[in-house]
């Protein structure tokens, strides 16, 4: 595999009016990577990807796509890079599978060979059964998947998707997952954006993560596991109060929950420790259930902190990945 | 989902593209592939059908309906509808130019770049190696392709229901002289051709409307509507210059033709200002289309 970065963006910056929706950005993504790019809303991962595919233009910095530039290459800076940007979007009238057809034609493929083509991709997404419906009949989920499809109509080195299972419904979600992860082990390289750290922890190698247009951490999944704090429960007892100052005493970091009980943070023995120790108070244990994830409790100690908050105790990622 | 490999999509059957960049399994398409791309978009939509069967079927029902009623004695050539086939045709021509030229020029080029940011396709289109400059210059040939068909199916099916319907008789001309048959037919075709520049005229003020606007009602009503006020504008006096500028001024300019000593001068001065709406109109669409940020559709 070529050594040439797939993704190699260098400060980048892009403002609406008075808004910075990116502030600075460098992210390098590797070839055969599967790269998330994750931040809650307004964050700024739209912007960043829409400058990617020149849908708008950077106010600063430089942007390479497999060793191409917009400004140098035009359109060809696209070229062995599939994806789409928030939802897919076809025309309503024509079937999942005319559209595909047209699309085929803008990527220069024509006759039988088109028809295979869309052929295969209708099938990788299992929507063969549902191909000459009208789009205006298909479900969110069913148009995410013709998104997919029509990505892969361009046989891409790079799957750029946008937020692929936001407005699923579960099911949905685990189709799309599992179809992206099917995807990722063929050797494509994925830059995939979410808000949702579980969605990127099961697919990703490593993340950029971002608030308000900036990265505020860069690395591998596998380092930021490391830093994530304690799995958190939510506990309800008869007794708060005292329950309270027994896990203090215990060494558990514990707060009350804004919608009652008590959001308690620490290892699963020192929490297992803490209900014996309730029940024999004679406290009675209402309700016990695990919280947000430790991943999802860092992101967001990361995304909602103050802009200014520090930090450095986060380790940057060495090679690869995302730098403010 | 129940597939359980996709190895082989990602591993296309086709080019190596320039620069140092990787093997691409599509080809980068030219202008030509993006106008097929376009024109099977446009076959696609049942509005195109139907404006064109319109335009071949309801001719021959305005003549019909004319021959069975007092001739519109006020309007060129009007008293002459029941004397010749001819002057139908003509009738029917100096009718359209008043609000059915600038509509049927809208009615593809108003909605042809608006309906992609109603449909939010844009991006869908832009993240494919197909630039901007080239999906401009489809959508322009293909409208004005569209329009130029819609001209000779309307054109054709008046002059044949015309001729069909009242007869081949000669035509009055303006200055009092009848032209036969034989060369009134020739004159009759070319005055409905007289109507090609201003029509591109107005379906280029209909892009750039459809652009700018990304409104398909914006695209599709505006065109009609300044029409009418041109058309108001003319009537008023001591505007001969601004009148001349008008485009459409140029759908009267086929008037010369029928007079004893024809003259062609308004023709030419009609193509010429036709071109220079159209230049800018396109320039200005060109611009403001490459210089987008495309953040909704």
């Amino acid at each position: 595999m070529s050594d040439v970065l797939a993704v190699n963006a260098v400060d980048l910056t892009k403002t609406f009016g008075p808004l910075t929706a990116v502030d600075h950005i460098s992210l390098q993504v590797a070839q055969g990577e599967v790269y998330g790019v994750l931040g809650p809303n307004g964050a700024g991962k739209t912007t960043l990807l829409r400058m990617l595919f020149g849908l708008i233009r950077p106010d600063g910095g430089t942007l390479e796509l497999f060793g191409r530039s917009w400004p140098r290459n035009g359109v060809h800076a696209l070229d062995g890079v599939a994806g789409f940007i928030e939802s897919p979007k076809f025309y309503p009238g024509l079937s999942g599978r005319r559209n595909l057809q047209l699309l085929a034609g803008l990527d220069g493929l024509d006759g039988p060979s088109a028809a295979t083509r869309v052929d295969e991709v209708l099938d990788a997404v299992d929507l063969l059964g549902r191909d000459r419906d009208k789009v205006r009949g298909y479900s969110f989920g069913m148009r995410q998947r013709l998104g997919v499809a029509a990505a892969l109509l361009r046989a891409p080195r790079l799957l750029v998707l946008d937020e692929p299972a936001n407005g699923l419904d579960p099911a949905g979600i685990r189709d799309m997952r599992a179809l992206v992860k099917r995807l990722t082990g063929s050797g494509l390289t994925v830059l995939l954006s979410s808000h949702d750290m579980a969605e990127v922890e099961q697919i990703c190698d490593d993340v950029t993560i971002m608030r308000t247009g900036q990265v505020v951490y860069h690395g591998s999944i596998a380092a930021l596991r490391e830093q994530a704090p304690a799995q958190a429960h939510r506990l309800a007892t008869t007794d708060d109060e005292r329950s309270m100052a027994a896990a203090h005493r215990m060494g558990l970091d514990v707060t009350g929950a804004a919608d009652g009980g008590l959001a308690v943070r620490g290892s699963q023995a020192q929490v297992d420790a803490l209900i014996a120790a309730l029940v024999a108070a004679g406290i009675g244990l209402r309700g016990l259930a695990l919280s947000e994830t430790p991943l999802e409790a860092l992101f967001f100690m990361l995304t909602e902190s103050a802009p200014d908050a520090p930090t450095a105790d986060l380790e940057p990622a060495a090679t690869t990945g995302a730098r403010r | 989902m129940t597939r359980a490999s996709t190895g082989d999509l990602t591993a296309g059957p086709t080019t190596t593209a320039a620069g140092h960049g990787p093997r691409t399994g599509t080809r980068r398409p030219g202008t030509a592939t993006v106008l097929r791309w376009e024109i099977a978009k446009l076959a696609a939509q049942s509005r195109a059908r139907y404006l064109l069967l319109g335009c071949l079927l309801a001719p021959p029902v305005v003549v019909a309906v004319f021959a069975g009623q007092q001739p519109p004695s006020d309007t060129i050539y009007g008293r002459h509808i029941h004397a010749s086939g001819f002057a139908d045709a003509l009738l029917i021509l100096a009718f359209a130019h008043q609000w059915l030229f600038p509509l049927l020029a809208a009615l593809v080029a108003g909605d042809i770049f608006a309906n992609e940011d109603g449909h939010g396709t844009w991006k869908t289109i832009l993240t494919r190696s197909v630039s901007r400059g080239q999906v401009f210059a489809a959508k322009t040939l293909t409208a004005v392709a569209f329009n130029l068909v819609v001209l000779v199916v309307l054109a054709a099916s008046t002059i044949a229901g015309s001729l069909l319907i009242v007869g081949t008789q000669p035509l009055p001309g303006l200055s009092g002289q009848l032209i036969p048959a034989g060369t009134a037919l020739p004159l009759v075709a070319a005055a409905w051709a007289t109507a090609v520049p201003p029509l591109i005229g107005f379906t280029a003020l209909a892009l750039l409307l459809s652009v700018l606007s990304r409104n398909p009602t914006v695209g599709v009503a505006t065109p009609v509507v300044l029409g009418f006020a041109m058309q108001l504008l003319s009537t008023l006096g001591g505007l001969d210059l601004a009148r001349r500028l008008l485009l459409t001024t140029g759908f009267e300019a086929w008037h010369g033709l029928f007079t004893e000593h024809r003259f062609t001068g308004p023709i030419a001065q009609a193509a010429a200002v036709a071109a220079i709406w159209t230049a800018v109109c396109l320039v200005i669409g060109y611009l403001s289309l490459r210089r987008r940020d495309i953040t909704g559709g």
